[in-house]
């Protein structure tokens, strides 16, 4: 489970995107909700001086978003108390980033339906259903003869019964047997799940309600010793383990059906036009109500950011196999981060096998990129195949951090488990063959020695790219097992998230400022002098330059005493590093500029009431250009283009707050 | 005959103190069987040695020292014994003793009158004394304690300690050359450890196109090892590197696969491409288990050769310093393959393919290196505010006086005074 702390810019600024993206009925509510904790409907409407009516409206419409906890006090007094759900009203800002995900992974259909779901909250089936069902039902009464110039992979017209519906463009789900398709889909994906009756509980309610069947099932008589203490730890985690897979009972009702293994092909190939399949699926049952899973969207969030980060320290091919890799990888990962409480063994966290082998991936490849990209040539005796296809069985111990390179006992390549004999005497096995994927059994032939004249068969093209990744300082991969591959995500994003750090700092303090936060990050605690002898720095600018750092968190100070007497004038000054408290600060700043911006745009909108008035006439929405002066309408559009930029500014620190509070 | 026991004490003198220095520098010790074994004195006559042996002490020119239990002797010329048999009193000798014991190390004048625990007058006086004739001289540019007044032996070479090394000239940092070295440096580890590639974009096609070709894979270091500047390095661009420039990377070839653009459209725009030509040059990164990434040894070889460091020599754990600094800018990475340590530069594709000191002569303050990575914070007005600490709505400073938000938009001046009439015409 993450948590925000909720501070007060936190505060202000999830009320605002609530506001924003709900109404400001819902938005006073929440903010209310947010301050004061936990209430009842009664207290609650005193607090925001709203009638019943208004409050219960505001309440539906969190609560359909899912942006409110409430639980019926069953002993006192039968009163349901509210609690606001800040991790959700912060998902708020990530939609349409999801949206874009869905829409490159899945295609334009499903993140059409995934819009609407965005839109309404959790929904029931039947509903959805009926929604699309009223639009393809318009379209085609429309445009029933216009050319199909959208999609050039639609059937042939005739096929089946929804080709008239499919002609209209702009319109993605073209029968309600594709809507079902695509539910099915994003199901499989675990983007969508089901609601039950424990989604609205708080962590905290859940955890001690699950406590409480176990006691009351198991323990009647009380915790005794140490035994029945772990014992106790592992039935909650039991219980909790079933809570939470109660939202994948469709999932997993789809799975034992057959139909799901011909769909799930169809997604494994990228079908993003899956052919609409038979008109009705029984096993989606029209009163079920579901939602977007976030936890699994952030799992896919996760992997493109990592990709970018691939894209931006190796190159873009080598990405573009990472992708793949980490599609296959996550499939059936259902969250980023394990929850203490529930994933207490390795048995129980559910990640699927753990590995990718280099023929899934060879597999998903698109046949249009061209692998030979973005790797450098040299003819391979100055090569090490042993050393490049190490295998590494388990995660490395320690950190990648600068430290270890710098003190060159652990080099961020270096193999902790079998290294060798770490001498040079490996010659004469470096000149053995670079040796092809073994498993596709293909050959790769040589020019001898001359570097760039040779071609490399596909298979060991792939090959070379995850042996980058896995030679990368950064551990991109860990190649697991021969042709087996796998990724260390806690160390790998705390890898990340010091490379956004640092980015930071060089570009607030300068290279002198990346240079000695690095030293002190891998050295501890140091005095003035020194950091002078390690960074060959004046100690002038190493004075101003820590300053500037300190005044920006990135840098700390520890007063040491030259006697007991502790007199300060005769102490002297340690500087260093606490990574995770800049990265805190940092994600303070963040949010405090995200809402900077809201606030801002608010202003904007405050400049142009005017205008903005009058684009919300009835007569006027719609057809803005046409029908008011010049004037007007650009004033209009320049609003829409700098709330545009607002927002994607937005994002933008999105990016960051998501890398540092849930990756 | 006393006379002759004097004269024949004074020959062994003689005798002795040129064997002694024969036998070794100023520093070496000599215990007493060292002096017997010389066979100056005949017969071993240890009688006669502490005799000698007591006369050339007195004539300073043998100190006494004590070596763990023993005793032992070092030589002094009879230079300095001269000044040690002129001075006015013991108090200036005593001074002077200790000034020429700390060596090339120099010392501090409390410390001296802490060791003799003599009255601060007594060697304020003495050093005075010391001072003007010449015989020490107060230390200059000392970097291990600027702050404190010390006085060292005239005409000695203060140690490196003193000095700082081979970085400190006078004293101070000499931060010229430190950064000429590490571009060097730096440039010679980029060039060696990643594949300069010249890349033929083309439009279209998902697949993207472009084949490397093989380019000279030399040093592009200027001025520095003539010899290993690559024929062609000068046609690429010149141009700037701002530190907003994303990167000199855009390979189109992911136009249409299933990989996201940044994820965000308000990313700064990728440089545009001015120039007409469509080869570019750009670096790869090498294949995994690469063996010939550049050794500390191997840098520290080149730099020798470039004769860059004019009469400083740089030892190899200086240069390891020097790479070092580098790893913590996060410019260059370690890495180990089979044991043996070479670096590599990071982020090689971000690189620019021109060697640095080709690129200053053209823009003098360019930075060498990969640009940070663009980050969503510091694009931000806010990231880079002065005031941002108290911004707050509703204080002095908040977001709607903000002045860098409407700079930031391009709505530099507020719009002209609205119309109170305001209709769909
Ligand atoms: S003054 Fe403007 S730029 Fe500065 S913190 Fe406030 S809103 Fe951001």
């Amino acid at each position: 489970m993450n948590t925000i702390n909720v501070t007060r810019p936190v505060g202000e600024l999830l009320s605002l995107l609530v506001e924003e993206f709900l109404g400001e009925l819902p938005a006073r509510i929440f903010k209310v909700l947010l301050t004061r904790g936990r209430l009842s409907a009664p207290t609650l409407a005193q607090y925001t001086s709203m009638t019943k009516r208004q409050l219960l409206h505001g309440l539906v419409v969190l609560q359909q978003h899912n942006l409110l906890h409430y639980k019926v006090d069953p002993e006192s007094t039968h009163m349901t108390m509210y609690e606001a759900n800040p991790e959700n009203a912060y998902n708020l800002i990530r939609v349409g980033k999801t949206l874009e995900m869905v829409d490159s992974t899945f295609g334009a259909a499903a993140k059409d339906v995934m819009r609407s779901l965005l839109l309404s909250g959790f929904t029931r089936i039947s509903d959805l259903v009926a929604a699309y069902q009223e639009q393809i039902d318009e379209a085609s009464k429309a445009t029933r003869t216009e050319p199909d110039d959208e999609d050039p992979f639609a059937e042939p017209e005739g096929v089946n019964g929804d080709a008239q519906a499919a002609k209209k463009p702009g319109l993605v789900i073209k029968s309600t047997a594709h809507l079902n398709s695509v539910i099915c889909r994003l199901v499989e994906a675990e983007l969508i799940e089901v609601m039950h009756d424990k989604i609205f509980l708080t962590h905290h309610d859940l955890v001690k309600g699950a406590e409480a069947k176990v006691m009351k099932e198991y323990f009647p008589t009380g915790i005794k010793g140490n035994k029945a203490k772990v014992e106790l730890q592992e039935k909650i985690a039991d219980e909790l383990r079933e809570d939470r897979s109660k939202s994948k009972s469709l999932k997993r009702k789809l799975e034992q059906n057959s139909a799901a293994a011909k769909r799930r092909k169809l997604f494994a190939e990228g079908g993003l036009n899956g052919a609409p399949e038979e008109e009705t699926d029984p096993l989606l049952d029209a009163k079920q109500v579901i939602r977007i899973n976030h936890e699994k969207c952030l799992v896919d969030l996760r992997n493109r950011r990592l990709v970018q980060f691939v894209n931006d320290m190796i190159g873009e091919t080598t990405g573009y196999v990472y992708a793949v890799l980490l599609k296959h990888l996550t499939k059936s990962l259902p969250r980023c981060r394990t929850d203490p409480l529930i994933d207490i063994s390795e048995e129980h966290i559910e990640q699927g096998k753990g590995f990718v082998t280099t023929d899934e991936i060879l597999d998903s490849l698109k046949t249009a990129v061209d692998l030979s990209l973005g790797l450098g040539k040299e003819s391979r005796d100055k090569f090490s195949s042993r050393a490049a296809e190490k295998v590494q069985h388990s995660a490395p111990k320690k950190k990648i951090i600068l430290e270890a390179a710098v003190d060159g006992d652990a080099s961020a390549d270096e193999d902790e488990h079998d290294d060798g004999d770490g001498s040079d005497s490996d010659e004469s096995m470096a000149d053995g063959d670079f040796k092809p994927a073994q498993a596709n059994g293909t050959k790769v032939k040589f020019a001898d020695g001359v570097a760039g004249d040779y071609k490399l068969d596909r298979p060991t093209q792939l090959k070379q790219h995850l042996l980058l990744l896995a030679e990368s300082s950064q551990r991109f991969v860990r190649h697991c097992g021969p042709n087996e591959w796998t990724v260390d995500f806690v160390p790998l994003i705390q890898t990340l998230k010091e490379a956004e750090l640092d980015s930071i700092i060089e570009q607030q303090c300068g290279r002198p400022g990346l240079r000695l936060v690095r030293i002190l990050r891998s050295k501890g605690k140091l005095d003035e002098k020194a950091l002078t002898n390690t960074a060959l720095m004046r100690k002038s600018e190493i004075q101003q330059t820590m300053l500037q750092m300190l005044k920006a968190g990135f840098a700390h100070t520890q007063e040491v005493p030259k006697d007991n007497k502790a007199d300060v004038s005769k102490s002297f000054f340690l500087w260093y590093c606490d990574t995770n408290r800049s990265l805190d600060r940092l994600q303070a700043r963040s949010y405090k500029s995200m809402l900077n911006c809201i606030q801002f745009l608010e202003v904007l909108r405050q400049k142009e009431k005017d205008v903005l008035s009058v684009t919300k006439r009835l007569d006027v929405k719609g057809r803005e250009k046409d029908v008011m002066r010049k004037e007007y309408y650009d004033r209009y559009s320049q609003f829409l283009e700098h709330e545009k930029r607002l927002f994607a500014q937005m994002g933008r620190l999105d990016d960051l707050i998501t890398l540092l509070k849930d990756f | 005959m006393p006379g002759d026991n004097d004269i024949k004490i004074d020959v062994f003198k003689d005798l002795l103190y040129d064997a002694v220095r024969e036998h070794g520098s100023e520093s070496r010790l000599f215990t007493q069987s060292d002096l017997l074994d010389l066979n100056v004195i005949p017969d071993r006559d240890v009688l006669l040695l502490v005799k000698v042996v007591q006369a050339l002490t007195a004539d300073k020119l043998l100190v006494a020292t004590r070596e763990g239990s023993t005793l032992a002797w070092r030589w002094r010329s009879r230079e300095e014994a001269k000044k040690y048999t002129s001075f006015p009193n013991d108090e200036t000798m005593l001074v002077y003793t200790v000034i020429d014991e700390a060596g090339r190390d120099g010392i501090w004048n409390r410390t001296i009158k802490n060791k003799l625990k003599m009255h601060e007058s007594l060697v304020k006086n003495a050093i005075k004394y010391l001072e003007t004739k010449g015989f020490i001289e107060p230390m200059k540019n000392n970097v291990e304690h600027p702050n404190k007044k010390m006085y060292i032996k005239a005409n000695l070479k203060p140690s490196e300690r003193a000095t700082g090394g081979p970085w400190f000239t006078d004293g101070e940092l000499d931060t010229a050359f430190v950064e000429e070295l590490q571009e060097l440096v730096f440039d010679y580890i980029k060039t060696k450890s990643a594949y300069l590639s010249t890349h033929i974009p083309m439009s279209g096609g998902g697949g993207g196109g472009g084949g490397a070709t093989r380019a000279p894979k030399k040093g592009v270091i200027r001025g520095a090892a003539p010899s290993t500047t690559a024929p062609g390095e000068d046609t690429t661009r010149g141009t700037k590197r701002s530190a907003t420039e994303i990167s000199n990377d855009s390979s189109p070839i992911m136009q249409n696969s299933a990989l996201p653009p940044r994820s965000a459209p308000s990313a700064t725009p990728a440089p545009a491409h001015t120039s007409s030509r469509n080869a570019r040059k750009v670096f790869l990164p090498l294949p995994a288990g690469y063996k010939q990434y550049p050794t500390v040894t191997e840098i520290a070889q080149l730099i020798d050769r470039a004769g860059v460091t004019n009469n400083t020599t740089l030892s190899e754990a200086d240069i390891q310093q020097l790479v070092d600094v580098l790893v913590f800018d996060g410019r260059v990475e370690p890495i180990k393959v089979n044991g043996r340590k070479g670096y590599r530069v990071t982020r090689a594709v971000k690189q620019d393919t021109q060697s640095f000191s080709k690129r200053r002569e053209t823009n003098p303050d360019c930075v060498s290196g990969a640009p940070p990575i663009p980050n969503g914070l510091m694009e931000a007005p806010c990231g880079r505010c002065p005031v941002f600490d108290i911004c707050v709505e509703g204080g002095p400073v908040s977001p709607s006086t903000c002045i860098y938000f409407p700079r930031w938009l391009g709505i530099e001046q507020a719009p002209p005074a609205v119309s109170k009439e305001v209709t769909a015409s």
